[in-house]
């Protein structure tokens, strides 16, 4: 018997090869958060440096998830959370962290000047920018509006962005963020 | 005046220590700030200090020793600090002291941007 049509999981564990230690897709809720950050802060634990940076990058890129993916799961308490994607890989030098959500095609504008803006700017600037942007009134999830600004300057890499539309209202909008080792 | 004594935990939230002591004035934030509500968590800590820069009018230290914390955090720091920027230049006594990891050099530029942001001189102690 063949249930799965379009779905190939052989194919999908090939495509993250060993040095991927997490990957996930789905709800990124509370405890999500918990238990990715702890097995992060472990896995990392021989290079105290770069599991502070993973860790803050992984903090500030789930929850811009988990508050504003246009992708929504509804949880047994009724709560509505942001559902996308997490990976992390490890090459020889450096930390992958990617993170991946629909975004409704309304915003994906000002995301994408945002990200054009942060990596125009020399870290003196782009601490400038995250100072200025701070100053301004909480977001309506009590944001700071600096999230992929402290990103970069956390990575102290530039951020490469990818946005694919998916269909009339959303698009694909992807973040890959290096770390040094 | 009653004291503000807020209780630190690390689970699913990273909640801060918060000790903040109207007699002394000294107010010690230490630990990790990741919240499930930032804004709520910290308006407690802004509204004490308006009530003791109000009725106690007397000498504020303010010492931070985070390990740790997010954007959202970073914000509601702000705004504590521009309060005691505030209450500096009608006259009060304000010391801030801001312990942190001498490893860590993201977190020592976060304190120069404070200053940058704020004008307040704040004491950067390494550990």
């Amino acid at each position: 018997m063949h249930y799965r049509k379009d779905i190939n999981l052989l194919d999908f564990h090939r495509s993250l090869d060993k040095n991927t230690p997490l990957s996930y897709k789905g709800p990124i809720d509370d405890q999500i958060l918990q238990a990715f950050g702890t097995y992060i802060e472990g896995l990392l634990k021989e290079s105290p440096k770069a599991s502070r940076k993973v860790f803050k990058i992984f903090v500030e890129l789930a929850q811009n998830i988990s508050y504003y993916s246009a992708e929504k799961s509804i949880l047994l308490n009724n709560k509505e959370i942001g559902t996308g994607m997490v990976l992390i890989n490890e090459l020889a030098d450096c930390y992958m962290f990617m993170t991946g959500n629909l975004v409704q095609n309304d915003d994906i504008v000002s995301i994408i000047e945002k990200s054009e803006i942060i990596n125009s700017l020399d870290r003196e600037e782009l601490r400038e920018y995250k100072r200025q942007q701070r100053k301004l009134p909480p977001g309506k999830r009590g944001g700071a509006h600096i999230g992929l600004i402290q990103v970069a300057l956390t990575s102290a890499n530039p951020l490469d962005i990818e946005v694919n539309p998916v269909d009339d209202d959303h698009s694909f909008f992807s973040i890959a963020v290096k770390i040094d080792k | 005046m009653e004291n503000l004594e807020i209780e630190g935990s690390h689970k699913n939230f990273f909640i801060p220590s918060v000790n903040f002591n109207a007699k002394t004035g000294i107010c010690e934030i230490t630990g990790e700030s990741f919240l499930e509500d930032t804004v709520e968590f910290y308006r407690h800590l802004v509204d004490w200090l308006d009530n003791y820069i109000e009725d106690v009018k007397g000498p504020m230290a303010l010492i931070i020793k985070l390990s740790y914390f997010n954007t959202s955090t970073s914000r509601s720091i702000l705004d504590i600090l521009n309060l005691l920027k505030d209450y500096e230049d009608d006259g009060g006594e304000v010391v801030v002291n801001w312990h942190f990891d001498e490893n860590d050099v993201d977190m020592e530029e976060d304190i120069d941007d404070y200053i940058i942001d704020t004008g307040l001189d704040i004491n950067k102690i390494p550990y």
